[in-house]
């Protein structure tokens, strides 16, 4: 008996000094991660193997106080190493413990009816409190590995919980004032542990249902006005956004997230999804304007990390890795955003900043500096696609020299591995048998040469800008040899391929190949034409047409064309028809570089109308 | 043939080298090397000064070591993590005083930068820190951002790219070390990189590169890693592009082991047009450029070849590849200049090459030995070209290659080799001495295991090819004694062993003696509860013999007769000079094992004889005395009532004239003879070692006890009787004694003792030998009954009608034998 007291109070010192120094050390600021990795795994493995000491002999009701108090602590430190498989082990096995004690067996090892069987067994003793933490260890636990209907199971006890907490929390730091060295210490105030609980699980329990389709509004509301770190609560709001955002109530949900962000302003994701409803609501100047705010905010160094030290030993981020909360809090890496926002300037007619944007983007990625190239998804596109976008870009900003550059290097490191020809089956019996993967090198070759071919075009219009027909003849000419390379197996499948489907890869594909057969036919019928080789031009322009029936300017200088042959009805007919339908805005769908740029020499309409208008008394 | 002769220059020694850790030689900043021997230890050695300059004790055992480009920081990675020292720490602030001896530097886990299990290799490129770590079910390639400002700062996760294991059973060999090499299109330099590319860094020709990597790699400039994985896979990952994964180049289906490029033609200006991998069985595979196929990316040619292996590491230059398989240390030239580069004849001799890759890749040794790590060659500008190698015996050592020159200088050669200094030449003849002293030991061993395996072939013949009636040549005698230690008596056996063979048994031989009671029960696996003795020996000649001494009983342990059986055994661990412990097969079938010949020990070898007439007189000591009346009065008080003990007595009765003839005594009285004999006479193979036999007068009386401590009286008188109505004189052998197990125990023994004098005699006349073996057999029987009684205990209400019964059947028929 000597032997168990003496043994008992030198366990007590031992968890002391461990747990104040763990709280000593976790006080200071320490910088590097590293060492706070290593310090944590020491701290675990000190509690770990004090604990073991006292499991080593017969639980004991004099001795439980101490074992509940170390193995509290000791799976503190487990969670906090996210190491939640060890601790939910110790936490089953001391609540076997502790129904050897009271003589209870469940006879199962299912931790619910073994948490109930030992809480009944303590009720009103001094261990309540203990084992109420320990639950809330487990609360945590099953939190952090989304076993949320085990929590929704135990709502009852937590609400129990959350009552008492309080009351016996107070009670138990006055007792702890009273004989402070015969209590075992905890590392973490349990009350602090429910506060996060309960608002970890709040939002949680909300992305879930979100996702889910339930309405979750009111849950949310109401935690947003739990005490928590800022952090948290603003998480809270940017789900009560999505869930407006789902209810198509756009102008509310925006609310929230701007909410959101002014409770934490590292809240990227509330700026993200703004941006996403701004694209939803066709606001085009708003959508640019969040987008270069979230780039530079991405930027900063202290965002990409979810730096959330509201509790330092245990951050709230190990309890909020549900699938479903993760996929609504991800933003895209800098570079993807840097690329959307080039896109959406170049598309919406702010050209020069869409051209400093490609510019910076093509920057970021060759420069040795390799932070945020990695990110675990990318939504880039390939880099020759990027080069062609940006030179497209350069080419609408009146930067033809620049656009031959960045083509000269996509052509330089492409050419060399085009394949002698591409043959392509049937689009529609390649479905039926569903087998992507076959074609899969093929498919690489018919990319790479597409590729090619744009880079050609570009260069092409480049030329006709700078009015070097002779050139521009010849890059057009490169681009249809190339295209001309790709072949049908099948020969019933009509060549005339509209882009209605465009989820698949190989439609856009080969809607990128028809458009760009159209436009360089159409690009090389223009130059002729500007050479006075109009018999040329009219079969190009021709074929162009055929390839590409959409195209506007095509058939404008198709007419032109016909009316310098002394063709006149037949170019009024032709002009006729394009009033109708103006050249197209460019649209994200397809590549800028295979749409219409209204680059190259362009007629003036009025001219049109006026010779139509000569025509017209003859 | 051998083209001239390479110098080796001892700079250091290291001491052994360790198991734990990885062995490397790796240039460091200007002239430095650093060298991991296997163990904590990273030595920093200028090869300038030939000192060691400095000394790093890692926390742990170090697998990679790596400087960065600026050449200011130097990367150590541990089984636990990564850990970052600057360099201008290892160099000494306060001057080089003479003397000072190395700097010394305790590294601790403050330099840790980055935290990873089971970093296999390093690697940094630019500004990132690779490590290529083994998890338990992939590989993972992590890239971390070294930090400029502080060294001590940890270094930022950039990404982490894993590789599944092929089979987690196959890849058990996890202390291979991985290969990280990064390769870059060589049109491109790298700003921040030093003027000649460092360790590890290939620029490749922007053809091959494309051809390799694809054109998004080759339009980035992107520098792209390399592993090579001991599963065989070479991996590649383009760094700079963004959602680029590990993917597989090739898999050379054995350990990669090193992986480098080379320069194919003159005119790639110091591009390589060639990627080359070696595998640790000697294959090797080529990776050239050729034209473009009819599908793009196709174009690039894989050649497959091979080397003598096996391949312990590797290094090379531009166009010749040095490795070393532990014995040797071998070069390959990849273009041979004569007969014209590989790259630029065309296809047909490729087609050649392939289908015969001997030919392709035929090395040159250089007679270096043991070589089990190797720094990047470094050429003169007289064209030396100079290798630093670490031995297996953790020598560092400089090895010096003559300047090679075209087919025309082979004439010259000679001449050349005048000029080189006698020093070179010595440690060169030092060189090949060693390797020659080293295959000198191996041969040696190797004979003296073979001659060791014919003298154990013929023992083996010798033995186990005569049937069970033939004396062995080799085999064992008994003899036994009662002996006292600690107050205790114990029955000691004697065991010679004799060689009368014409061979020696060598060293290795062990003699296995296994004492099995031959009536005790079996036990719950059916085993008999058999002890085994094994005495190794150390050579037993011709003629020679050996004693060994083993009890058999202790006194009061009634479980006779005794069976000892002996053997010999040989081990072949003992051949390969490994631990028994270690072995890889059983025991069983790894030794040779020969019977020999079987013992028996009975009752009358364990009888102890005293004084026939009253005990008191023979006081020999006072213990002796003490026990004497001490069981004296247990016996009385046991009886109760009864004054003395209850007796039993069995009886054998031999005819005398048999008895005569086959003791081959003179008439007389052959019944004290018998007695004698009976005592005296080795049965079974073991001898009795005792003083002498009182007898007296006609009747001879022999006392003793039994070992159950039951005193046993044994009497011989000559009896006349009248058998089938013949006058007959008899030897009656009456045994008498308190304990039915000690006279059914000591008749069994008197019947089976003359049971083999009979049969010794039975050549010369008719002899009733098939009662004699009926008899045994009863005798066998009941000597088994009263065991099994004894054991079971008294306490059972069967066991006095069993004993009386077999009392009776003692008593019924006293044998006759004429």
């Amino acid at each position: 008996m000597i032997q168990s007291t003496s043994l008992l109070e030198s366990w007590t010192q031992e968890n002391n000094q461990l747990a104040s120094g763990c709280k000593l050390q976790d006080g200071q600021n320490e910088p590097n991660r590293e060492h706070n990795l290593f310090r944590q795994r020491r701290w675990s493995s000190d509690f770990h193997r004090l604990l073991r000491k006292i499991q080593g002999i017969p639980p004991h009701l004099d001795r439980a106080q101490l074992e509940l108090s170390v193995v509290y602590n000791t799976c503190v430190c487990f969670t906090a190493q996210s190491q939640f498989d060890e601790a939910e082990l110790l936490l089953t096995q001391t609540a076997q413990r502790l129904l050897q004690i009271a003589g209870d067996d469940p006879g199962t090892s299912d931790p619910s009816v073994l948490w109930r069987t030992a809480l009944k067994s303590v009720t009103g003793t001094a261990l309540h409190r203990r084992v109420l933490s320990l639950l809330c260890l487990q609360w945590g636990v099953w939190l952090a590995k989304s076993r949320l209907t085990a929590v929704q199971d135990f709502q009852e006890e937590v609400s129990l919980l959350e009552a008492q907490s309080g009351a016996v929390w107070n009670d138990c730091r006055a007792e702890t004032k009273e004989k402070i060295s015969n209590i075992p210490i905890l590392v973490l105030d349990p009350r602090r542990l429910v506060d996060l609980l309960k608002i970890c699980t709040a939002i949680v329990q909300g992305a879930e249902r979100l996702t889910e389709g339930w309405s979750v509004l009111s849950a949310l509301q109401a935690a947003s006005a739990s005490p928590a770190p800022r952090a948290l609560i603003a998480y809270t709001h940017l789900l009560s956004g999505s869930c407006l955002a789902h209810m198509n109530r756009p102008q509310m949900a925006l609310q929230c997230y701007r909410k959101a962000l002014e409770t934490d302003p590292r809240c990227v994701c509330a700026l993200y999804q703004s941006a996403l409803i701004y694209s939803r609501l066709e606001n085009s100047q708003a959508e640019i304007q969040a987008l270069r705010i979230l780039h530079s905010m991405l930027l900063l160094p202290s965002t990409t990390e979810p730096a959330m030290a509201a509790d330092r030993l245990l951050s709230p981020s190990l309890f909020l890795c549900s699938q479903s909360l993760s996929s609504l809090l991800s933003v895209p890496s800098a570079l993807s955003v840097l690329h959307s926002l080039a896109l959406k300037c170049v598309i919406h007619s702010r050209v020069s900043e869409g051209v400093e944007c490609y510019l910076d983007l093509l920057a970021a990625l060759q420069s040795e500096d390799q932070h945020g190239v990695h990110a675990a998804v990318s939504t880039l596109p390939k880099l020759p696609r990027l080069y062609l976008e940006a030179g497209a870009a350069l080419l609408m900003a009146r930067r033809p020299a620049d656009c031959m550059a960045l083509c000269d290097e996509v052509i330089g490191s492409t050419l060399d591995l085009l394949p002698e020809k591409v043959l392509l089956e049937d689009p529609v019996a390649r479905r039926v048998a569903g087998s992507g993967e076959v074609t899969e090198e093929a498919e690489n070759g018919l990319v790479r040469l597409l590729w090619t071919a744009a880079a050609y075009l570009l260069q092409g219009h480049c030329y006709s800008q700078l009015k070097d027909w002779k050139q521009a003849v010849t890059h057009y000419t490169r681009c249809i040899n190339l295209l001309v390379k790709v072949h049908y197996k099948d020969t019933g499948f009509s060549l005339q391929m509209p882009c209605a489907d465009k989820d698949a890869e190989q439609g856009v594909d080969l809607c990128v190949l028809q458009r760009l057969k159209g436009l360089s036919l159409a690009g090389r019928g223009i130059s002729f034409a500007q050479i006075d080789r109009l018999r040329e031009a009219l079969r190009d322009l021709q074929l162009s047409r055929q390839a590409h029936p959409e195209g506007v300017s095509a058939r404008r200088w198709y007419g032109e064309v016909l009316w310098r042959l002394d063709r006149k009805q037949e170019a009024a007919a032709c002009w006729e028809q394009t009033w109708s339908n103006p050249i197209p805005s460019l649209s994200e769908a397809l590549p800028v570089y295979a749409q219409e740029l209204q680059s190259g020499p362009l007629l003036d309409s009025a001219e049109l109308r006026q010779k139509l208008q000569e025509l017209g008394p003859t | 043939m051998m083209e001239g002769r390479c110098a080796a220059e001892s700079w250091a020694e290291f001491g052994l080298l360790g198991k734990s850790g990885s062995s490397l030689v790796k240039c460091g900043t200007g002239t430095d090397v650093f060298i991991c021997t296997g163990g904590e230890e990273v030595y920093v050695f200028t090869a300038q000064e030939k000192t060691l300059r400095a000394v790093l004790q890692m926390p742990a055992a170090v697998r990679d070591v790596v400087v960065s480009h600026d050449e200011q920081l130097l990367f150590v990675a541990c089984w636990s993590g990564v850990y970052c020292v600057n360099v201008q720490l290892l160099v000494p602030s306060f001057s080089h005083d003479a003397g000072s001896g190395p700097t010394e530097l305790k590294i601790s886990t403050e330099c840790l930068v980055a935290v990873a299990d089971r970093v296999s290799s390093l690697l940094v490129v630019g500004s990132v820190l690779l490590t290529l770590c083994r998890t338990d079910a992939s590989w993972s390639l992590t890239l971390y951002q070294i930090q400029r400002t502080s060294q001590s700062d940890p270094c930022d996760l950039l990404a982490s790219f894993s590789l599944p294991l092929v089979s987690p059973k196959v890849q058990s060999d996890t202390e291979s070390r991985c290969v990280l090499v990064c390769v870059y299109p060589g049109d491109l330099m790298p700003a921040s990189s030093p003027p000649h590319p460092p360790r590890s860094h290939y620029p490749l020709q922007p053809l091959l590169f494309r051809r390799l990597f694809g054109a998004e790699a080759a339009l980035s400039k992107s520098p792209v890693v390399l592993c090579g994985l001991p599963d065989g896979r070479l991996s590649f990952l383009p760094l700079r592009i963004p959602g680029s994964r590990l993917r597989i180049l090739h898999s050379l289906e054995q350990s990669v082991v090193f992986v480098g490029a080379s320069a194919v033609m003159e005119t790639d200006a110091g591009c390589a047009g060639c990627l080359i991998a070696l595998g640790k069985q000697g294959r090797a595979v080529l990776i050239r450029a050729g034209r473009a196929g009819l599908e793009g990316g196709g174009g690039t040619r894989f050649t497959l070849g091979c080397v003598p292996g096996p391949v312990e590491c590797a290094c090379m230059d531009q166009s010749r590849v040095y490795y070393s398989t532990g014995s040797d240390l071998l070069m390959v030239d990849l273009w041979d200049g004569s007969s014209g580069t590989a790259g630029r004849q065309g296809d047909k001799e490729d087609e050649a090459s392939r289908s015969n890759p001997a030919a392709f890749l035929t090395p040159i040794s250089l007679n270096v030995s043991g070589v089990v790590a190797l720094h990047q060659p470094a050429r003169s500008s007289a064209g030396e070209v100079q290798l630093l190698s670490l031995s297996v015996r953790g020598r560092l050592q400089s090895i010096r290659l003559p300047v090679r020159t075209q087919e025309d200088s082979l004439s010259k050669g000679p001449s050349s080799q005048v000029g080189r200094s006698v020093g070179d030449i010595l440690s060169a003849i030092g060189d090949i001495c060693e390797r020659a002293s080293v295959l000198k030991t191996i041969i040696r061993s190797k004979n003296q295991i073979l001659k060791q395996l014919n003298q154990v072939v013929n023992i083996s013949f010798l033995l186990s090819n005569r049937s069970e009636s033939d004396l062995k040549p080799v085999r064992c005698r008994g003899s036994v004694r009662w002996s006292r230690l600690l107050q205790r008596d114990s029955l000691n056996l004697t065991c010679v062993l004799e060689n009368l063979s014409p061979f020696v048994l060598e060293r290795g031989w062990t003699l296995s003696v296994t004492v099995l009671p031959l009536s005790c029960p079996l036990e719950a696996g059916g085993e008999a509860s058999s002890v085994n003795y094994s005495f190794p020996f150390s050579g037993l000649g011709p003629g020679e013999s050996v004693e060994v001494s083993l009890p058999v009983a202790a006194a009061g342990d009634a479980s006779f007769p005794v069976t000892v059986t002996c053997s010999l055994l040989f081990s072949l661990w003992r051949f390969l000079g490994q631990e028994e412990a270690t072995a890889p097969l059983d025991l069983q079938s790894a030794c040779f094992s020969l019977p020999l010949n079987t013992l028996t020990v009975d009752w009358l070898h364990a009888l102890r004889l005293s004084d026939p007439p009253a005990p008191a007189r023979s006081s020999s000591s006072p213990a002796d005395l003490l026990q004497g009346f001490i069981s004296s009065r247990q016996l009385r008080c046991r009886g109760g009532q009864a004054s003395r003990p209850e007796e039993y007595s069995a009886r054998v009765r031999v005819s005398s004239e048999l008895l005569r003839d086959a003791l081959g005594l003179a008439p007389g009285s052959p019944r004290v003879s018998l007695l004698e004999w009976l005592l005296s006479e080795g049965c079974g193979g073991v001898k009795m070692e005792r003083k002498g036999i009182k007898t007296d007068g006609s009747s001879s009386v022999i006392c003793g006890s039994a070992p159950d401590n039951a005193t046993v009286k044994l009497t011989a008188e000559e009896v006349n009787v009248e058998e089938k109505t013949k006058p007959l004189v008899i030897v009656e052998v009456q045994v008498k004694s308190s304990s039915v197990a000690a006279v059914c125990g000591l008749h069994h023994a008197v019947l089976r003792r003359i049971q083999t004098l009979l049969q010794k005699a039975g050549s010369s006349r008719m002899v009733p030998t098939t009662d004699l073996r009926l008899a045994l057999q009863q005798a066998e029987e009941q000597r088994g009954q009263v065991w099994e009684a004894s054991s079971v205990g008294v306490s059972s209400g069967q066991t006095p009608p069993l004993l009386l019964r077999v009392y009776q059947q003692l008593r019924d028929g006293p044998l006759l034998i004429l």
